[in-house]
């Protein structure tokens, strides 16, 4: 490949950082990193308000109900056996439990 | 104040200490970013959150090394996490174009100008810094330690955990690899 640069002027190009000065840093540097210290610490203090976390929380939350709902909907299907063909009675009840003995005053 | 007087201060939480601290590094750590970064503002964020760390994790700090070393191994360390991310993201810049980013560019190539340079050599060193940015990154440490920042073998060795012959082949594979990409430059 044709070479656009002579040795001198490779020699010239590698040397061109002899004598440089550091740079330094820019003014008022020290009050602007302590201007960034500073809300590090404001925010961790008001994570509870901040709207990520918020929402996080609340799609927790709404995960849990709508888990909660499903397996209690899941619930009497499990207990199919059962028949529920009238509401209970306290006569129903006590023939279940074969509480129609009569009082023991009879 | 001594390292050891500012080392006390600084585990012990007082400002001053972590103000004297800032002054006497601050130039440092800014030039070191600032010749790996080649980009003012970013070598600024970087520089700051150096001083953060040290700030945060100086309790961390066993005093087997200089507090020098340990300040320059952690801005080496910063500015190329911060290297790595903005290549990572320039690989996606695609997409953010794509969907729309208010039609700002992520980068922005340009000529970088270190404030040092003599006036006459400026052309010719941002030529350079170009090509130092396409070496392998011990090359390119050991180089701007060595070239911007003025350190001795030692010192670099010291901050790059390995001896001071490695560092001097590093530094010799570095300016023969720059070398070899001018002379490939394209007429």
């Amino acid at each position: 490949m044709q070479n656009k640069f002579t040795e001198e002027r490779i020699n010239s190009i590698m040397e061109s950082l002899g004598g440089m000065q550091p740079a330094v840093a820019p003014d008022f540097f020290y009050t602007r990193l302590k201007g960034k210290m500073q809300p590090a610490s404001e925010k961790k203090t008001f994570l509870l308000l901040r709207p990520a976390f918020i929402t996080a929380t609340l799609g927790v939350l709404l995960i849990i109900n709508v888990f909660s709902l499903l397996q209690t909907a899941k619930a009497p299907k499990q207990d199919s056996t059962v028949v529920y063909s009238k509401p209970a009675t306290i006569e129903s009840f006590a023939t279940a439990y074969d509480m129609n003995t009569g009082s023991v005053y009879e | 104040m001594t390292e050891q007087e500012l080392l006390f201060g600084l585990r012990h939480g007082e400002e001053s200490a972590f103000k004297e601290l800032v002054t006497q590094f601050q130039d440092k750590v800014f030039n070191t970013a600032l010749g790996l970064l080649q980009h003012h503002t970013e070598a600024e964020d970087i520089a700051q959150e150096v001083f953060i760390q040290v700030y945060r994790s100086i309790q961390n700090f066993k005093g087997e090394s200089l507090l020098s070393t340990w300040i320059y191994r952690i801005t080496v360390t910063k500015s190329l996490d911060h290297l790595r991310s903005k290549k990572r993201k320039k690989r996606f810049g695609f997409l953010s174009n794509l969907f729309g980013d208010n039609n700002i560019p992520l980068y922005e190539p340009e000529d970088f100008n270190h404030p040092g340079i003599l006036q006459e050599k400026k052309e010719d060193a941002a030529m350079l810094f170009k090509l130092i940015e396409l070496l392998p990154e011990n090359q390119r440490i050991a180089f701007i330690l060595n070239k911007v920042e003025e350190l001795s073998y030692r010192e670099i060795a010291a901050i790059l955990d390995t001896t001071e012959s490695a560092v001097d082949s590093l530094l010799q594979r570095a300016k023969q690899n720059l070398r070899k990409k001018l002379t490939e430059l394209p007429p």
